[in-house]
């Protein structure tokens, strides 16, 4: 039968907190749709077939998108039965969809490849996927539907050890949970969730959200040993001894400095330790919570990616005039478009073309000012596809009284040490079923890429997941 | 994981002994290492060393000093029964296992109940351990189980005159402390220094240790955040290098330190933990009428 659709150009817009309000406090910028909208915005899928989706292409853990979008459509009469089948049809790719449809660089993955942006607005599919995760979190459906799934798990009689709760370990435990594994993550930190809870801010994912998926994982059977930092407290020859496998999801948790004097002044943060007091320590209720953070009138941030963006804007609402400051020019900015876009309207300053050289402080080693070099862009391109830019020989001094350093991290050192696994450049070296050099032991996410988003390292606990099933299979077949 | 207290006690004046159920820790750690305590909900993520252990029974030691909210709030909050709700770790490198030869180890306040779990091992390594504790009159603690554990135990203390300000105190600790020092070089020939301390006071001993010549250890405690070399708040300049304390130390080549730049950064939130501590005894007067 051939349905005639009407083509709407225009995107359904999703609510958002004013700028002048949200500057005032850590709440959620964006305001998520409403049924009806959801629907509306639904309505507009042309519903490529799956064979062909490029949407499902671009996402790196394939998510059968028209597939959930139709659910909102189809069943439109009925919100909750709508939302459970489109839950479902996301929970077979991802188990954290509250997370990546808010923090998911979909303009550059999902939504870049959309048919409909050629005509009109790509699908707003991440919002769409927030609203199914979020409407069936609010209705408990998605407990439901665990309640419904638990039961029918058949038990494999092995077990996997995950290092790091962040989204690579999360998503290879939730998987490897469904596949009937008994699964034990081994997290550092007194929390679950990685980057998700110390580095992502309230405003941008809200951490009751992460905490949800987190139950939803336990629900599944994975058990969380917080506070337990593998390469001290266990190592992972131990948990060979103890687990069928493992897999390493340490993520990049070690922060790059500038090699620039007065480096280690007062008042010049990592965006790691800033991150850490302001979202996991809760700094910006002190004193009634016990974890100070000091945020002057003049903060200075460097770099340009979605860490830089967090930095600037958690600090923005401590009241302080934000600058960010950023070696090459616009157009190589790595951090999405939209937390960018927010940045602006909150009003933080960014100036383009200048590397820190020094930094100068006061008599009690208290940062008061940045220097930079003035830097120019060459027609020559580097590896990453990015213009070559050199110094100019002029010079620049910003005032500061904090300057948070976002320019990358590298993978955590205590991992990397482990005798027997290789490493180059500080990354753990895998093969293309994402094992190392170790038999048995598995890595993704940061631990491997060094730096990238939430979706990727999910990505890859996903592939890893399979491939740990894959190897787990055989082994079981092979001790039968 | 919430880790349960099996016994605590104030062992002297603001030194709280906490016997705490941490099988994970207690399996694992070396002399040298340290845990992360957060306490509280609300509370801060607080580097604290493990001075006592036992593997099979699966406890540790922490003895506290009284210096900040979260402590504190350990003090008053906390009774024999209830639950820490994280101890993580153990962190940081073990203390290296060596003859040294003859090993003076110096703790200033309750720096000496890091320096115990050390000199102990030291000793018994074959070391000849002398152990040196530089303190305020009521605050002695470990007395008894170091004068047991090394070859000589040292004790100096300095009265706390009521009619000055804490500073001044605390400065005739230091005087007593580098007097103390200069002293023991001169007599006796060691072949190693070790200190744990407060910066301004392992700065002032080096000052000394340096005139002798005598290698030096120090045990750094910086601001720590996570305690895993993911934020950075304990760097420390060591040889002209950016180092982690919580993963490159916490012991350093005393001689390549850059102290000023330690003490700066240890003093940073000082203000703030005084308007913290101050709110909270605001809040306990109240709650107490």
């Amino acid at each position: 039968m051939a349905v005639k659709r009407k083509i709407i150009k225009e995107r359904v817009p999703t609510p958002e907190m004013p700028a002048e309000e949200r500057i005032k406090s850590f709440a959620e910028v964006n305001l998520g749709y409403t049924f009806e909208l959801a629907v509306k915005e639904a309505e507009r899928c042309l519903q490529c077939p799956y064979n062909y989706a490029p949407c499902i292409k671009g996402c790196p853990v394939h998510i059968d998108i028209p597939g959930f979008i139709s659910k909102l459509v189809q069943y439109r009469d009925d919100p909750d039965r709508a939302v459970k089948e489109a839950l479902n049809v996301i929970w077979a790719c991802n188990s954290l969809p509250a997370t990546t449809g808010r923090v998911c660089p979909q303009e550059d993955q999902c939504e870049m490849n959309c048919v409909m942006g050629r005509v009109g607005d790509k699908i707003n599919i991440g919002k769409l996927e927030r609203f199914v995760a979020d409407y069936a979190r609010e209705k408990g459906i998605d407990e439901g539907l665990l309640f419904e799934i638990v039961p029918k798990i058949e038990k494999k009689g092995q077990s996997v050890a995950i290092i790091g709760a962040g989204p690579a370990g999360l998503t290879a435990a939730g998987e490897l949970a469904k596949l009937g594994y008994d699964v034990t993550i081994y997290e550092a930190l007194h929390e679950a969730g990685g980057v998700l809870m110390y580095g992502i801010p309230e405003f941008r994912l809200p951490k009751s959200i992460v905490e949800s998926e987190i139950d939803k994982l336990k629900k599944l059977g994975v058990k969380i040993l917080t506070d337990h930092v593998v390469g001290r407290t266990v190592t992972i020859e131990e948990l060979l001894e103890e687990y069928d496998a493992v897999f390493i999801g340490s993520g990049a948790g070690t922060p790059r400095l500038i090699n620039a004097p007065g480096i280690n002044l007062n008042g010049i943060y990592t965006a790691n330790e800033f991150l850490t007091r302001v979202n996991l320590m809760k700094a910006y209720k002190f004193p009634e919570y016990d974890t100070p953070v000091k945020v002057g009138k003049k903060v200075v941030v460097i770099g340009a990616g979605n860490t830089a963006m967090d930095a600037a804007r958690s600090a923005r609402r401590f009241g302080a005039e934000v600058t960010i400051a950023y070696r090459r020019g616009p157009e190589d900015v790595s951090a999405r478009v939209e937390e960018v876009e927010h940045a602006k309207e909150e009003g933080i300053k960014f100036e383009f073309y200048i590397n820190p050289v020094e930094f100068i402080g006061d008599e009690n080693g208290k940062i008061k000012a940045v220097k930079f070099e003035k830097m120019k862009a060459l027609d020559e391109r580097d590896s990453r596809g990015k213009r070559k830019i050199v110094g100019t020989g002029e010079y620049v001094t910003l005032e500061a009284d904090t300057v948070i350093i976002a320019i990358g991290k590298h993978p955590n050192r205590l991992i990397v040490n482990t005798p027997g696994l290789k490493v180059e450049r500080g990354r753990i070296v895998v093969d293309e079923n994402l094992m190392t050099s170790i038999p048995g032991v598995f890595a993704g996410g940061d631990a491997i890429r060094g730096e990238a988003t939430v979706i990727l390292a999910m990505g890859d606990g996903r592939m890893a997941a399979k491939a740990i099933h894959e190897y787990l299979t055989k082994k079981r077949e092979g001790n039968a | 994981m919430p880790y349960k207290i099996l016994e605590k006690k104030e062992i002297s004046m603001r030194n709280i002994w906490y016997k705490i159920h941490a099988p994970h820790v207690a399996k694992k750690v070396q002399p040298g290492q340290f845990v992360i305590v957060r306490a509280f909900k609300n509370g801060e993520r607080i580097p604290l060393t493990p001075v006592m252990w036992d593997r099979d029974e699966g406890w540790i030691v922490l003895i506290t000093f009284i210096r900040g909210r979260t402590t504190m709030r350990m003090a008053n909050e906390l009774k024999p029964g209830d639950e820490i709700l994280n101890i993580a770790g153990p962190l940081g490198n073990p203390t290296e296992m060596e003859k040294f030869g003859k090993i003076l180890a110096i703790g200033a306040y309750t720096g000496i109940v890091e320096v115990y779990p050390i000199a102990k091992a030291w000793q018994e390594f074959g070391n000849d351990v002398t152990t040196l504790h530089v303190t305020f009159e009521p605050m002695v603690v470990l007395k008894d189980e170091l004068e047991k554990a090394v070859g000589r135990h040292i004790l100096e203390t300095v009265p706390i005159d009521p009619n000055l300000d804490f500073p001044t105190n605390m400065k005739n600790v230091t005087k007593r402390l580098t007097e103390k020092v200069r002293e023991l070089l001169e007599k006796e020939e060691y072949d190693m220094v070790f200190m744990v301390g407060p910066a301004g006071d392992q700065k002032a001993v080096f000052n000394v240790v340096k005139e002798f010549g005598v290698p030096m250890k120090s045990d750094l405690h910086p601001i720590m955040v996570d305690g895993t070399g993911m934020c950075g708040a304990c760097r420390v300049t060591v040889g002209g290098e950016v180092k982690f304390a919580c993963i490159d130390g916490p012991e350093f080549d005393a001689y390549q330190v850059s102290w000023d730049e330690l003490i700066a950064r240890s003093g940073y939130y000082t203000d703030m933990e005084q308007r913290a501590m101050q709110e909270y005894m605001k809040a306990l007067q109240g709650g107490e009428q």
